[in-house]
């Protein structure tokens, strides 16, 4: 019995090469394979909307490619990496993860590790359709070049949000923020890194303090940035008495920070998502006289991807998941804000005139009125250099 | 019989040891541990938080037992600890920071009042020195010790043995609080130890209270393991185990400590064996006049009448017993606001400061949680073969093995509470990846078994060996056969305790997240995963709803277990 268990394991090894990468050709002999494949799909779960977005696009690929997908709901998608990582090492072939949502340093360590599968994103037949020009985060994560290993799912940029009713004009940069705070104290906070909301705080502190910009595109030695922090940390100083419990607490999550500013004991909240607040006014977490603004010199952009791990054992509908969810109908709806309002990586003028008219809306409650540039993020080598270094400087009260 | 049963929780649990302890030989993870600028001031704030709230905890829950015992209050203590026990840590602190944060129920109040428009600048939760962590920690401990406590006090022996002494110590001329404290307390100490310790190491490693009520720069020292072991930087896992091994270390060697200064200094012998002191009885006329004897020998006899009786006397008991009422009525009045809040929560959509009711209300929470009972379902099959399993380990070996092997149970027991719950589990996933248990049934039943069997040893370990062996001698004298005394004698007379046990471990089951997540690879889904994982989001309706149906079945059975515990020839 586990000698043929053990056969079957080598078989599955050698999937992938059967299976292949799927060129657009190969892509009906894929739906085949992946017919009646089940696909866990290594997804956060903290939000119901986004846990019943992911359940309609299982009833999708179920229909219409008997592909059956199950969401195993994460808190942190460091868990997943360090899942396959352990599952590689003792040679586990049929892994647990089949498909997992993914960027930054997570996809990162994924990639230097060779624990992903693929190229595989680019022979996508909907990838025709991705904004690469326009979005070029959609094959650069935090830099990192995706080289196909990972397929852009959704688009993301730093905003911030409060109630319109208590804020009359929203801090357009870092500079007016700390006015904003010492007008409002105790109003104000970021959440604590390694909270990637924080973290990215941190960095738009860094990159709006720093006159050439052009060293974020590079890797950074310790050194070097202790060099280049030293304005942002004089910033966080200065504004470090005004904060919310005079910045000796802070919270530990982005939602937590949301939820205080649903409660009244913050003004000001920060999302990656810049129509996550007029979608929770559409949900009624948030008052309808909520805005939502970015910085007039740009914030901090990226992409999020879903990836396949190396050991997967349902390739074939992994792939077809990801392509489903890459087509105008799953993006117009994760799109749509009563659904879910995550931004599309897809060019809508490539999409037929019906495909395209699914991603007119009105504009909404909580949305952002005037948009400010993207500004790519900064190499993945600054990230664990910026949590010590608020660690060490904020980290004891 | 007895041994291979009991395999499958050691088993499991020395491959997690070895497992963990593989991981702790990375010199790296202790280098990089040793400059992490929090860990000198999250330890201390662990290890304080930790002991003081485990001795407030003790402290509360021996007042109110001692206050108590024997009075008409008592029979029906258990099953309100029992419904305290079945709230889980993390809607304690849910509810319990929604009461006093600057935008809680309590500001709202005050708010009536002074116009706020918006929070005041309370530092109620996240406060640095930890003290809203102490005081859930103390809420939610104190109602697990007075539960021990009482399964103690209600057993059949201990009941016997107590009211000869009391009689005696009466006549003698102790009063009640000198009877607690010489001949009672060194009686019951002993059997304390174990949940003392299993209170206190929670105290010290909790992380879910920790992040929702405790102080964040630094945290305590839990908390910055727990998000170490989660990164996905191999350093950090390395350091995190290395902090995980050391926090147990630092626990391990205060609680050694603390019982070495209790046993030097409370327990004296010589303290236990002096006589009542002066301030103890009463002195009509000196304390070697003939009339202070007299008296006394009035008062023995009088305090003997009243034992059979309301069982406290003089009015010094009755402040004891109305101290007693008094801190008991405000823990509970404490969770049934907690409770309350939840429900309130789990409607309230938007709700904004200083506003004393909701402004939108809604049943969306409810609605999503019922449109799929799979994980609740998963939960309770998990919960109820776990605890069947167990007590069928536990019973087994308590009846097949010497006495003397229990303490290396015991001791596996206490460290697979006392380690973190988090390096424990990492070294049972290691493990259980080698066997191709990952992923599967079986391997999330082994997973749920180990917290549950430690959980169910401790507690049943004492009053099943303390059962009066004479019982068994007269019973074979009868020529009973072993298997009908166990089933017509034994296990009705240690009903309580068997039916206390068998509802903790059901608990203990239904709050375990780790194991959902790391060993069933998200393959089931359970409630607890189903919750934190809603925590990490913005949804506190439902965060709140999920929270309430943690609670909802430990509830029933820990109200079943007191109901059907109930000895029946039982007088008070």
């Amino acid at each position: 019995m586990i000698i043929t268990r053990r056969a079957l394991l080598k078989l599955t090894a050698f999937a992938p090469f059967i299976a292949g990468s799927a060129k657009a050709a190969d892509w009906s002999v894929l739906t085949a394979e992946a017919k009646g494949q089940e696909v866990f799909f290594n997804a956060w779960a903290g939000a119901d909307n986004i846990n019943a977005y992911i359940a309609w696009a299982g009833e999708q690929v179920k229909t219409r490619y008997g592909v059956t997908l199950n969401h195993v709901k994460i808190t942190d998608t460091a868990e997943v990496v360090k899942r396959v990582r352990d599952e590689v090492k003792v040679g586990k072939k049929d892994g647990s993860v089949d498909l997992v949502w993914i960027n930054g340093e997570n996809f990162h360590a994924m990639k230097t590790e060779k624990l992903l599968f693929g190229p595989f994103a680019e022979t996508l037949p909907n990838f025709a359709l991705v904004d690469t020009k326009g979005k070029p985060t959609t094959q650069h994560d935090f830099t990192e070049a995706t080289e196909g290993l990972e397929s852009p799912w959704g688009m993301a940029q730093f905003t911030f949000f409060g109630d319109g009713a208590k804020i009359s004009a929203p801090p357009k940069s870092m500079i007016e923020l700390a006015a904003f705070a010492k007008a409002n104290p105790g109003r104000v906070t970021y959440p604590a890194p390694p909270d990637f909301h924080g973290t990215t705080f941190l960095k738009q502190v860094l990159i709006e303090v720093t006159p050439d910009r052009s060293v974020f595109a590079k890797p950074i030695d310790a050194a070097a940035f202790a060099e280049l922090a030293k304005p942002c940390l004089a910033f966080l100083d200065e504004i470090r008495p005004v904060l919310w419990r005079e910045g000796k607490q802070y919270p530990k999550s982005q939602s937590e920070v949301t939820q205080m500013v649903a409660d009244g004991e913050l003004l000001i909240g920060l999302t990656f998502n810049p129509n996550e607040p007029a979608n929770l006014v559409a949900a009624g977490t948030l008052p309808k006289s909520t805005i939502a603004w970015q910085h007039a010199g740009g914030t901090i952009g990226n992409t999020h991807f879903v990836a396949i791990p190396s050991n997967a054992k349902a390739k074939a509908g992994a792939q077809v998941v990801a392509n489903f969810l890459l087509s105008a109908e799953a993006q117009a709806r994760k799109n749509d804000l009563k659904i879910w309002g995550d931004p599309t990586v897809l060019d809508v003028t490539k999409l037929s005139a019906e495909d395209a008219k699914l991603f007119t809306a009105a504009p909404a409650p909580g949305s952002v009125s005037i948009p400010g540039p993207a500004i790519l993020e900064p190499h993945a080598s600054f990230v664990a250099l910026i949590e010590s270094t608020w660690l060490s400087h904020f980290g004891n009260g | 019989m007895a041994l291979p049963l009991m395999l499958l929780f050691v088993f499991p649990l020395i491959a997690s040891f070895f497992f963990a302890a593989r991981s702790i030989f990375d010199l790296a993870g202790w280098a990089a541990l040793f400059i992490h600028p929090q860990l000198w001031s999250g330890l201390q704030l662990s290890l304080i938080t930790g002991l003081v709230s485990a001795s407030l905890s003790v402290l509360a829950a021996l007042l109110i037992v001692s206050g108590l015992y024997q009075t008409k209050w008592w029979p029906r203590i258990p099953s309100q600890v029992g419904a305290m026990l079945a709230v889980p840590h993390l809607a304690m602190a849910i509810g319990l920071a929604f009461l006093i944060m600057p935008s809680g129920f309590i500001a709202r109040g005050v708010a009536m009042f002074t116009g706020w428009q918006t929070p005041p600048n309370w530092i109620s939760t996240h406060d640095p020195y930890g003290l809203a962590l102490v005081a859930s920690l103390v809420i939610k401990e104190t109602p697990f010790l007075m539960w021990i406590l009482v399964s103690i006090l209600n057993r059949e022996d201990v009941q016997r043995n107590f009211a000869g002494q009391r009689a005696a110590a009466v006549s003698l001329g102790h009063d009640m609080k000198s009877i607690w404290l010489r001949i009672f307390l060194p009686q019951i100490l002993p059997k304390l130890i174990w949940p003392l310790l299993v209170v206190f190491t929670y105290a010290a490693t909790v992380v879910d209270m920790a992040l929702v009520i405790g102080p964040t720069q630094p945290p305590p020292f839990a908390t910055i393991v727990w998000a170490d072991i989660n990164d996905a930087d191999i350093l950090y896992n390395a350091r995190g185990a290395a902090g995980a091994v050391f926090l147990s270390l630092a626990v391990a060697g205060v609680a050694v400590l603390v019982w070495g200064l209790v046993k030097a200094f409370a327990m004296k012998r010589e303290w236990l064996m002096t006589g009542p002191t002066a301030r103890d009885i009463i002195r009509p006329s000196g304390p070697f006049s003939t009339s202070w004897r007299r008296a006394e020998l009035l008062r023995g006899v009088h305090n003997f009448t009243l034992l059979h009786t309301s069982g406290e006397g003089g009015p010094k008991g009755r402040m004891r017993s109305l101290l007693a009422r008094f801190l008991f009525s405000k823990v509970l009045l404490l969770y049934l606001l907690v409770t309350a809040t939840l429900i309130l929560l789990s409607f309230a959509i938007l709700w904004p400061f200083p506003q004393l009711w909701p402004q939108t209300l809604s049943m969306a929470a409810w609605l999503r949680v019922w449109s799929n009972p799979s994980a609740l379902i998963t939960s309770l099959l998990v919960a109820g073969a776990t605890t069947a399993t167990a007590i069928a380990i536990i019973i087994a070996w308590l009846e097949s093995q010497p006495q003397r092997r229990d303490k290396l149970i015991l001791l596996l027991s206490a460290s697979a509470l006392g380690l973190p719950a988090i390096l424990l589990t990492l070294g049972q996933y290691r493990a259980f990846l080698l066997l191709n248990l990952t992923g599967t049934a079986t391997g999330l039943f082994l997973a749920h078994l180990i917290p549950v069997t430690a959980y169910m040893f401790i507690v049943l370990a004492a009053p099943y060996r303390s059962f009066d062996p004479r019982w068994r001698a007269s019973a074979s004298g009868l020529l009973c056969s072993v298997p009908k005394f166990l089933w017509t004698i034994k296990f009705p007379l240690l009903k309580a305790p068997l039916l206390a046990a068998s509802a903790i471990g059901f608990a203990v089951s239904f709050g375990q997240y780790v194991p959902a997540q790391l060993i069933a690879a998200g393959r089931y889904s359970t409630l607890p995963m189903e919750a934190v994982t809603l925590t990490s989001g913005t949804n506190r309706p439902l965060t709140a709803a999920f929270a309430l149906l943690l609670m909802a079945p430990p509830l029933l059975a820990f109200i079943a277990a007191a109901h059907f515990g109930k000895s029946r020839w039982s007088t008070a």
